[in-house]
């Protein structure tokens, strides 16, 4: 695929079935013939999602494309072993989850949710209400635990089901409700406007 | 058999992420829904999530894409580790196992090593025959560099003349290689494997079939320990 339609895909091409299937195409020519084409195209319509995708989870920049090519070096070595169980999103994104876990222990990084909060970073005085709110929601996002932060990204950033969350983070589907639960629950903390919306009772 | 319906606050209240991307299953769709009708709390929540979902989408689309010359740049680099552990492995199947018959071209690279060494002592009695004056004792060729002491699996090099230090460096970490001699008196470098290559299973011949094909290499070669 060319680079410039990678660039235009929408924040949930990865999870549509369209694009799944074309990618298995690509999948299969790398299995079969070995197709370094087909690998670099099936490489490029990943790239930047796992990019964006891994620098969220605090995976450090230098680490990023040791994940991603880690990920990848899977791909090309187990890719007639790919089954279509699941997604062809969901095996990547899963191989790429559990290497960046790996990184993120080998980089000694203190779980992000550790970290003591700086209100001071955030402009309480903007007159841009929506400016400051999603500051807030942006601080918010930073202090959750991985795993529920991950939950998040993959339901609303790459729009995955339940059932396919669970498959990537290797879980079972009410763990996946339960960390996102438990990832509202902070955020409302962090952002009032949050818990005002919910706070109306039946 | 007819779904089930749970129709209890909590289980719709664990869903609405996914009512709120649009992922929910079609099964658990038509009872939230009603649900939702009823349920001032999770219409309000449903918002909220709402919002989250665009803020992290939006907040996501803002961010810099990463630059098409990084994701080039990391391909090439993935594509070099797969050909090296390829090389390898082919190497490694080639000199294990049953014995291998020699290869017709080591064969012919034997005669022609016993063609050179003959025709060597001609040129060195023909020389000393001669007693020219105007020897060139300082003449040295890539493969008559000194011979050094070697720590690590090591290929001989030389760089195509528009290489530029930037490509030279970056071809030689891919490669896990380092410079430990040269530049030798035709343009010759001696670069070693690092342990980490060495462990990842390449090996000298397996990196110089690699380096071989790349254009800003003009030779390299596998150096004899």
């Amino acid at each position: 695929m060319p680079l410039q339609s990678v660039e235009t895909q929408n924040s949930r091409a990865l999870a549509s079935p369209t694009t799944d299937a074309s990618d298995r195409e690509l999948l299969e020519r790398i299995a079969r013939q070995r197709d370094q084409k087909a690998f670099r195209s099936l490489y490029g319509n990943y790239y930047q999602r796992l990019s964006r995708l891994l620098g969220r989870m605090s995976v450090r920049r230098e680490d990023i494309e040791e994940v991603i090519n880690d990920t990848f070096w899977v791909v090309w070595t187990k890719a007639g072993e790919f089954r279509g169980a699941s997604q062809l999103s969901t095996w990547i994104i899963g191989i790429a989850y559990r290497r960046a876990l790996n990184a993120l222990r080998r980089a000694k990084l203190r779980p992000v949710s550790d970290q003591p909060f700086d209100e001071d970073s955030v402009s309480v005085g903007s007159s841009e209400e929506e400016e400051t709110n999603q500051q807030w929601l942006s601080l918010g996002l930073e202090r959750l635990p991985v795993e529920q932060r991950m939950a998040l990204e993959l339901t609303y950033t790459l729009g995955h089901s339940c059932e396919e969350v669970a498959a990537i983070l290797d879980c079972p589907v009410n763990t996946v409700k339960t960390r996102l639960f438990r990832a509202r629950e902070t955020l409302k903390q962090v952002l009032p406007v949050l818990a005002g919306m919910s706070g109306e009772k039946s | 058999m007819s779904p089930r319906i749970p129709d209890t606050h909590a289980e719709a209240w664990a869903l609405l992420p996914w009512l709120a991307n649009g992922r929910i299953a079609p099964e658990d769709r038509e009872w939230v829904d009603a649900h939702l009708q009823g349920c001032a709390e999770c219409r309000a929540e449903l918002a909220a999530q709402r919002m989250v979902a665009s803020h992290v989408t939006s907040d996501e689309a803002n961010s810099p894409p990463p630059a098409s010359s990084d994701e080039q740049k990391s391909f090439n680099k993935l594509w070099a580790r797969i050909e090296a552990a390829e090389s390898a492995s082919k190497t490694a199947t080639g000199t294990t196992g049953a014995p291998v018959p020699v290869p017709r071209s080591s064969r012919t690279v034997r005669w022609l090593a016993a063609a050179v060494v003959v025709q060597a002592l001609g040129l060195g009695i023909l020389g000393m025959t001669l007693r020219e004056n105007s020897t060139d004792s300082n003449m040295r060729t890539v493969t008559t560099e000194p011979t050094q002491r070697l720590n690590a699996p090591a290929v001989r090099l030389v760089f195509a003349p528009g290489a530029s230090i930037e490509t030279i460096n970056t071809l030689l970490a891919h490669q896990g290689l380092s410079i430990v001699a040269g530049p030798g008196a035709a343009g010759n470098f001696t670069a070693e494997l690092s342990v980490d290559a060495v462990a990842s299973g390449a090996s000298a011949e397996s990196v110089a079939l690699v380096l071989k094909k790349d254009p800003h290499v003009s030779l390299a070669e596998p150096v004899a320990q």
